[in-house]
């Protein structure tokens, strides 16, 4: 751990050396995010509900997206599949393995990308104006699952993007595809998941288990009927989705290690 | 001793996709891809003892880059064995990097925006190097690589010769029996080169440490190695004494004469004229015929020369005289 | 006298669009399914409306697969070749050459754009047309206005484009305003969603910037909206922005390039 935070202290270091570079940065990433917003506040200005789900309600469904997906971004930047890919073409990953040290933890300490914290202050944001609109009436039990909800989408988006660096092992040019999960899930879980054709649903229920991140603990967390009929327990699997999809993603990572090691690029 | 490096029947194999060239290949890619195997490595054998300093040889895409890739643990072998210093690399990457080195080519190990020293602090935490050591190496190294003057800036404001010290001194901190060294002179000027292989020298002689380097200037073997292994198409075609090489293999020196007037016919004996233009001669000889001091006084006796320059034949040359000659069938 | 010099610009970097054929294939799924996330949140949004401002759930839906076609064609995410190239040190051989910098690049787009068509945007009408009820253009004069707006669209497209990339002739750290650039055009398109749908404040604020007519416009000649004066009116200001944005991009390349001769590169 100590080798991490000096790592990072490296990474941030840097990125204040360019302060200019860094706030114009953020506030791009800001911006991208404030106007996806703004077009559905806008729009829904006109329209009203998107199947029976607020403004205020979509609202929290995006800002917990948002911001736990910006945290993800910043603490797995080093996990970024297209430039984990490049750098892994330029020889980084080899001087990598040359140290003695945890090859994951370094990957860990490689990046620290501060202006996703653009991304997390808008999301956060979102998230409080949901709040305000909806005014929840949580009690001790809603407050205490709320961080774990959190924790498990982080861990969740940060498996996606270990698979994603795991498979720019093999192919660069088909990581876009690992976009469709990592920033077409974002876009997804943003929004009530019964919207979507059973078809896309259900992949995103049984293969990839997006479905148990954010949309379902939100039917308890707001209280929201559940036109899928789930089981009762079912706002309850965050974690484990969470959890499951993390370890998945190491596994296969250290799987693609050996593929690299094997190979070469 | 037992030998530091011990590679037998050591193969490497690649997966390399065909592409068609053109409009209609380029669609006819989108529909199939054909792969073929690449032989990178195949089935070299040699030994290393302890404080050597062995020039690895052979033209662009012999092998050179797959064999250290293989020594340092980056790759695994398709087949044959390696035991570097009683590790098998790639198994206890861990345990077995921490006690080598190695600096590959134009690519730095340093953080590209903190000042060098710095980076270096980071590797002493990373290699656990206790701190008496690596003050004493540092200081050390300081001085033969005159680091000095660049040891606050940040590693991208360095110029190639500099940032190819700093990870020289990098990557011996802690102490490694074993050095690795991919083309660590490309691309610097002759006075960088020179301060480059005086401290592969140093530190070779003073500390014993093993180096292996690749390299396809061959002026940095001559300076170095006594040893030399050359590889191409993936195999091993001499592992022997420079000197050796130089005498049987060493294809035709030249020798670049610019003489201070026009001679009608220049001729000298033991010697070929190749090219003419106007006062510019360019001779070719057989270096066990002549020698070059002995040719250069020859000509100096018959005419006024202004200027000249002894090129010796390239490394693609003598590698493909050695195959042209089967060295193979009797290696 | 130019003119095959420009073709053969374009040829050559349509073909090597054609060459990185899973990236293509890749980025063309990636779209697809964003603008299935989006057509679902329309069909949502829309709740069994039969119309909103004017245009059919059907007209919504074709709008999403429209803009997911536009992506690759017009590039309206990302393109930083100017940039790059002026970063690389291409730029002073380029600008060298005979014909205008601008020319050249726009030649280059043409091909790429070209090939994007064939590779993404067609397909992507195609898999709409079998997935998705979609209209059509009713007349044939209608395609025509399409295909010419598209074709403004693009140079207009183009033309914003370039011009953010020269930033790069005055500054080392262009992304971040490059970036900002594109985050207008995602913003004020109507990329994200038809512009008829916002407030009536922001479509007239929009009307004063050119992207309107880099992609909302061309949506709406095809989905029919607009037709006889207001259709002729809405392709003029299209031809009326290209022109203008054409002769800022040369005003400031010139001022770029005098910049870089001083400077020396």
């Amino acid at each position: 751990m100590g080798l991490y935070f000096r790592l990072i202290s490296v990474q941030i270091r840097s990125q204040m050396q360019y302060r200019l570079q860094f706030v114009v940065d953020m506030l791009a990433t800001m911006l991208i995010s404030v106007a996806s917003f703004f077009t559905i506040a806008f729009v829904m200005q006109r329209f009203g509900s998107v199947a029976g789900w607020s403004l205020g309600e979509i609202a929290f469904l995006y800002g917990m997206v948002e911001t736990s997906f910006g945290v993800m971004d910043l603490l797995f930047s080093g996990f970024d599949p297209g430039n984990f890919g490049r750098q892994t073409r330029l020889g980084r990953f080899d001087q990598l393995l040359l140290r003695p040290a945890s090859i994951t933890l370094q990957v860990f300490g490689s990046e620290f990308t501060l202006r996703r914290l653009g991304r997390i202050f808008q999301g956060a944001a979102v998230f409080f104006f949901a709040i305000s609109l909806v005014k929840p009436h949580w009690t001790l039990p809603h407050l205490l699952f709320l961080p774990f909800v959190f924790l498990s989408q982080v861990l969740f988006f940060g498996g996606l993007f270990i698979i994603g660096a795991a498979l720019s092992f093999w192919t660069l040019e088909a990581l876009e595809i690992v976009n469709i999960f990592t920033y077409g899930g974002t876009e997804m879980m943003a929004y009530p998941m019964h919207i979507y054709p059973s078809w896309l649903r259900n992949f995103f229920t049984y293969i990839l288990p997006a479905i148990f991140l954010n949309y379902t603990p939100a039917i308890y967390l707001l209280n929201k009927p559940d036109p899928l009929h789930f089981p009762a327990y079912t706002p309850f699997l965050a974690p484990l989705a969470g959890f499951g999809v993390f370890f998945a993603a190491l596994a296969f990572w250290n799987y693609g290690i050996r593929h690299y090691q094997s190979s070469g690029t | 001793m037992p030998p530091i490096i011990q590679v037998s029947h050591l193969t490497k194999y690649f997966k390399v996709s065909v592409h068609h060239r053109g409009f209609w290949g380029a669609f006819r890619n989108l529909i199939s891809r054909q792969y073929r195997l690449a032989r990178a490595v195949d089935g070299i054998t040699f030994q290393v003892q302890p404080g050597e300093l062995v020039g690895y040889l052979g033209p662009n895409g012999a092998g050179k880059s797959t064999t250290i890739k293989m020594l340092a643990g980056l790759l695994v072998p398709s087949g044959g064995e390696i035991l570097v210093n009683g590790y098998l690399p790639w198994r206890e990457r861990q345990a077995y990097v921490a006690k080598i080195g190695a600096v590959f080519g134009q690519r730095t190990t340093l953080w590209w925006d903190l000042p060098v020293i710095e980076s270096l602090e980071l590797l002493q935490y990373i290699y656990r190097i206790p701190g008496d050591r690596f003050r004493r190496n540092l200081d050390e190294f300081r001085q033969v690589l005159a680091l000095d003057s660049f040891l606050d800036i940040p590693v991208r404001a360095l110029s190639l010769g500099q940032r190819m010290r700093a990870d020289l001194c990098a990557a011996l901190l802690h102490d490694p029996l074993l050095l690795f060294l991919d083309e660590p002179t490309i691309g610097l000027d002759v006075v960088a080169k020179e301060r480059i292989r005086q401290f592969i020298l140093h530190i070779n002689r003073a500390r014993g440490v093993t180096v292996l380097l690749t390299t396809h200037d061959l002026s940095d073997v001559e300076k170095l190695c006594e040893r030399v292994l050359i590889i191409d198409h993936g195999q091993l075609l001499y592992d022997g004494e420079l000197t050796s090489l130089r005498d049987r293999f060493g294809g035709k020196r030249r020798l670049l004469v610019d003489f201070a007037q026009e001679y009608v016919d220049p001729q000298v004996e033991g010697a070929q004229i190749t090219v003419r233009e106007g006062s510019r001669v360019t001779y070719e000889f057989e270096r066990n015929t002549i020698t070059a001091s002995g040719l250069i006084s020859r000509l100096s006796e018959l005419y006024r020369i202004r200027d000249l320059e002894v090129r010796e034949p390239e490394i693609e040359e003598t590698v493909r005289r050695i195959y042209e000659q089967k060295l193979l069938e009797n290696h | 006298m130019l003119a095959p010099l420009f073709f053969s610009l374009a040829s050559r970097s349509f073909q090597r669009q054609i060459a990185y054929r899973a990236a293509a294939l890749a980025g063309f799924f990636t779209n697809f399914f964003f603008g299935m996330l989006r057509a679902a949140l329309l069909a949502a949004l829309y709740n069994a409306r039969p119309e909103m401002a004017g245009i059919s759930l059907a007209g919504a839906v074709t709008f999403t697969g429209l803009t997911q076609a536009m992506i690759g064609v017009q590039s309206l995410f990302s393109w930083y070749e100017v940039m790059n190239s002026v970063y690389s040190g291409a730029v002073a051989g380029d600008l060298l050459k005979p014909m205008g910098y601008f020319r050249f690049w726009l030649a280059q787009d043409a091909g790429r754009a070209l090939a994007q068509f064939f590779l993404r945007g067609l397909p992507m009408m195609l898999f709409y047309a079998i997935f998705f009820r979609i209209t059509v253009p009713q007349t044939f004069g209608q395609w025509m206005a399409f295909v010419l707006s598209l074709g403004l669209a693009w140079l207009l497209c183009f033309a914003w484009r370039f011009w953010i990339n020269l930033a790069g002739f005055w500054t080392p750290n262009a992304l971040g305003l490059v970036r900002l650039g594109f985050i207008l055009l995602y913003f004020f398109s109507g990329f994200l969603m038809p512009l008829r749908f916002f407030p009536d404040w922001f479509v007239q604020l929009s009307a004063f910037t050119p992207f309107p007519y880099m992609v909302n416009t061309v949506v709406e000649i095809y989905l029919g909206v607009l037709q006889g004066p207001q259709l002729l009116q809405a392709l003029a200001q299209q031809a009326f922005w290209a022109v203008v944005m054409i002769g800022i991009c040369q005003l400031t390349l010139s001022a770029g390039v005098r910049r870089l001769v001083i400077l020396g590169g």
